[in-house]
């Protein structure tokens, strides 16, 4: 670029404002590792649930859900170590991170209002994670992740329909829908893009 | 006859304008990203970041990561609505009534 004193025409003015707005659209990289991760760690642990409850004895099969608490760590260090090293933070990138984090909150409270009652925990959770799922799709521009978190919300009625013992199944297939399929297709279009 | 509002002449250079309209996007960034994005040389934008700040439309943070200097600027208020202001006598200026 020329240097800050050339006389420029309201056109090049116009033209400067929306190239450097271009530039700084919300980076989407960083959402492939923690679509993937939560995909697949909660897949896991959806799928054993229901494989130990309807063939095995076990008592409380929904213990393997612990296994999201050290992943919220691992989220939350990956984060953290990114933020670190990236030299821009855009306000769709806080409004992103901060999305998440409100979910977390709240579906810890959920935990607590319904530790009770832990049978019927599936729809209210799939309803809620279909929020940020479907509000990061919107920030990022993602079509599929919008469709994903739409996909969540009509997991969690079919869910309530099911009933207690195939809720754990269709919460396989509403992670499948809502976060692998979106994930992949996201690292396919990155992919792509930086080709 | 339409009279026109004075573009703010802080802002109506190619360099100062690019930083800030980066600026008005982002919370804030540093130095070598702002030099990459606008293609500047290290000299020319040292120049401009300093006007920007001695006007008071940018905050200029230096410190140090893993031994490196690193300079981080982000956008002030004033320097927002200065933007705001420069946008608006552009878009007179451009389609004027």
């Amino acid at each position: 670029m020329e240097t800050g004193e050339k006389v420029m025409s309201g056109e090049e003015s116009l033209r400067i404002i929306s190239d450097m707005i271009n530039k700084t659209r919300v980076n989407i990289r960083q959402g492939i590792f923690h679509l993937l991760f939560w995909g697949w760690l909660t897949f896991f642990c959806a799928l054993s649930v229901y494989l130990l409850s309807r063939f095995t004895g076990m008592e409380r099969p929904w213990m393997i859900w612990f296994l999201t608490v050290p992943g919220i760590f691992v989220s939350f260090l990956y984060g953290y170590i990114k933020g670190k090293k990236s030299n821009v933070q855009t306000y769709a990138d806080k409004v992103y991170m901060w999305v998440w984090i409100a979910f977390i909150f709240t579906a810890v409270v959920l935990f607590v209002l319904k530790s009770e009652n832990m049978e019927s925990f599936t729809p209210y959770i799939l309803m809620l994670v279909g929020m940020p799922t479907f509000l990061s799709g919107i920030i990022t521009r993602f079509n599929p992740l919008v469709a994903g978190g739409i996909a969540f919300w009509v997991f969690a009625i079919a869910s309530h329909f099911a009933g207690s013992g195939t809720d754990m199944l269709i919460a396989s297939a509403a992670v499948l829908s809502g976060y692998l399929i979106p994930g992949y297709m996201l690292k396919i279009k990155i992919d792509h893009d930086s080709l | 006859m339409t009279r026109f509002k004075e573009l703010d002449p802080v802002l109506h250079s190619q360099l100062r304008l690019a930083l800030m309209s980066l600026l008005m996007n982002v919370e804030s960034a540093d130095f070598t990203y702002i030099r990459d994005q606008t293609g500047a040389t290290a000299g020319n934008l040292s120049v401009q970041i300093t006007k920007l700040k001695e006007a008071g439309y940018i905050d200029v943070v230096k410190k140090f990561s893993k031994n490196f200097p690193q300079t981080i600027c982000k956008i002030t208020p004033a320097g927002r609505e200065k933007f705001i202001e420069y946008v608006s006598a552009l878009q007179d200026y451009l389609n004027p009534e």
